[in-house]
């Protein structure tokens, strides 16, 4: 009588497991298509001449779409501006969303707490480009509701977005509205697992609220800073829908972010570019990402 | 007046106050879509339109070479269709990956999928258009079903709760004899309803607010959302102010509504995906 060869473990798991790999099947060819395939071809396609991009062999050329675009003063400039908006957004948003959860989870607050959850958190669901174009509105120098509000308190006026000085301002402000609600839920949500009885215990020893706070709350919410700044470094590192609506990389090329010169790019059919500027960004992004990530995790918080 | 409740009064003013700010913008949107450019420079915060004048929803029953109807209809079908797809797809993906992670490729999967959601979103629609190009799929409402059927959030929720699973159960009904499907459908399924209520919540006002790569997809304005319709207005019509802000306030309002309805479930959804992720 003649016996097969056994099957090899692996061989024997997979057979065994079939149903499982038909149930990942789905996910892994979306996966596959629209995350692996895109990423590949842009970083390929930065290596790639811009008229040939649209062949499954493109020609082509090296690092001169990554020389082109690092000798570009305004691809320069507009890393400086990314890395500037970024570094400013992330600190406003994730002080603002701390100091707020900590207002809301007081105890001060029981009545209408619900409601002010619910009013700074509506933003993050709203369709952006809407919101964006009611802030564009708002900041109108004619006819906005910023200037009037200002005008009736009698405050100078807001340049908005219409003046180099102050269309940072606006887009940060504009920005903070949408997305400091996600920040907010997330410490509220990390507030729940606190321990109640240092803060007691420190109570008895004396400690006063500030100090309280410094020493044994923020402590313990480490893990949620963390998040909450890396999530943060990655949403606004790739800002791009509030340009788009808002500025169009203007006034004088003063909000020309790092993800819409890339989208110009593109639109000019500069393949090439727009993937070396893309590639560009993704490696700053997982850099960065990793960077504060170690930076907020070595640091000594107490 | 009692000294301890001055604390108390401060943190209502201050969140009032806030509150306010934050929900202004969406006040300001919805009266103004029924006022005039020169009624708004004569009053700009008018808490109360002279007048219902309902013309701006008269203009915009066609924008940019789509109608109002075709646009909304086509919201509600990418946006339905593709939180259908995402919902099965991921749930089923997390199922078998957190069954057994150390099958041959399941860990190959995963990272292939964390890889995706750390590459900036917008910058992935660029060559997703090169890719839709090869497919066949440009100006398909399938490419952009299929494209918005992918999310991270998604996933962490289903792996988050498959992972807490009890083993124990599966093991169970597998040793009395229940297939793969039977353990899915009887043991896993019934207990699972609650997390994909949230996600199907959840994928469904994400979806509704793309516009990029509905954009970067399509073909023609055949195709487009209400999102996408709004931005090409903004571009296209930027001083009809009362047009964008009808627009705005119809391309706001689905997602608003459901969110209230269902406000806490979707902010413990989004807090729980997102810090298990």
């Amino acid at each position: 009588m003649t016996r097969a060869q056994p099957m090899p473990v692996w061989a024997h798991e997979m057979w065994r497991y079939r149903v499982l790999y038909l149930f990942v099947l789905p996910f892994a060819a979306l996966v596959v298509l629209f995350g692996l395939w895109p990423i590949v071809q842009s970083i390929i396609l930065s290596f790639a001449s811009s008229s040939t991009a649209f062949r499954l062999s493109p020609d082509y050329v090296g690092l001169e779409n990554f020389q082109t675009i690092f000798a570009d003063r305004r691809f320069i400039a507009s890393l400086r501006v990314t890395l500037l908006y970024t570094a400013i957004s992330v600190v406003l948003n994730v002080a603002f969303a701390l100091g707020y959860a900590v207002l809301l989870n007081s105890g001060y607050l029981k009545r209408g707490n619900t409601f002010f959850r619910l009013a700074v958190f509506l933003p993050v669901i709203t369709p952006d480009v809407a919101g964006f174009i009611v802030w564009k509105w708002m900041y109108n120098q004619n006819f906005g509701a910023v200037n009037a509000v200002l005008g009736s308190l009698g405050l100078p006026m807001f340049g908005g977005i219409a003046d180099t000085d102050t269309v940072l301002t606006a887009l940060v402000a504009a920005e903070l509205w949408k997305h400091v609600g996600f920040y907010t839920i997330i410490f509220l949500t990390n507030m729940q697992l606190l321990d109640p009885a240092l803060d007691e215990a420190a109570k008895i020893d004396g400690a006063t609220a500030w100090r309280r706070f410094w020493h044994v709350t923020l402590p313990q919410l480490r893990p949620a800073i963390t998040i909450n700044a890396v999530f943060a470094l990655i949403q606004f590192l790739k800002t791009f829908t509030v340009v788009i609506v808002m500025t169009k990389g203007g006034p004088n090329f003063s909000t020309n972010f790092i993800s819409y010169y890339a989208f110009q790019k593109f639109d000019q059919a500069a393949y090439g570019e727009a993937m070396a500027m893309a590639t560009t960004l993704f490696v700053l992004v997982l850099f960065l990402t990793y960077f504060l990530y170690w930076v907020l995790e070595r640091t000594d918080w107490r | 007046m009692n000294v301890a409740r001055i604390p108390k009064i401060l943190a209502y003013v201050g969140a009032i106050l806030l509150s306010a700010v934050f929900i202004y913008p969406y006040y300001w949107m919805f009266i103004g879509s029924f006022r005039s450019t020169e009624q708004i420079l004569t009053a700009p915060l008018r808490l109360l339109p002279e007048a219902f004048n309902l013309s701006a929803y008269g203009e915009i029953v066609s924008v940019g070479g789509a109608s109002l109807l075709r646009l909304t209809i086509n919201s509600f079908w990418i946006t339905t269709a593709s939180t259908a797809i995402a919902v099965t797809v991921t749930a089923l993906g997390a199922y078998a990956l957190t069954r057994r992670p150390k099958l041959l490729g399941f860990g190959l999967i995963r990272y292939g999928f964390l890889l995706t959601i750390m590459y900036p979103f917008m910058l992935l629609v660029i060559p997703v258009f090169i890719v839709m190009f090869h497919l066949g799929l440009l100006g398909t409402y399938t490419g952009i079903i299929l494209f918005l059927s992918l999310g991270p959030i998604q996933f962490f929720l289903f792996e988050q709760f498959f992972r807490s699973f009890p083993r124990e159960l599966i093991d169970a009904a597998l040793i009395d004899g229940a297939s793969e499907l039977g353990v899915l459908f009887r043991v896993v399924l019934p207990v699972a309803r609650p997390v994909v209520g949230t996600v199907t919540l959840i994928t469904f006002l994400l979806n509704w607010s793309q516009w990029f790569p509905v954009l970067v997809i399509s073909r023609t304005p055949d195709t487009y959302t209400l999102p996408a319709a709004l931005l090409t207005m903004n571009s296209e019509l930027g001083t009809n102010f009362q047009g964008i802000m009808a627009l705005a306030t119809l391309t706001t309002l689905p997602v608003v509504v459901v969110f209230i309805l269902t406000q806490r479930r979707v902010m413990h959804g989004i807090a729980a995906g997102a810090i298990k992720g």
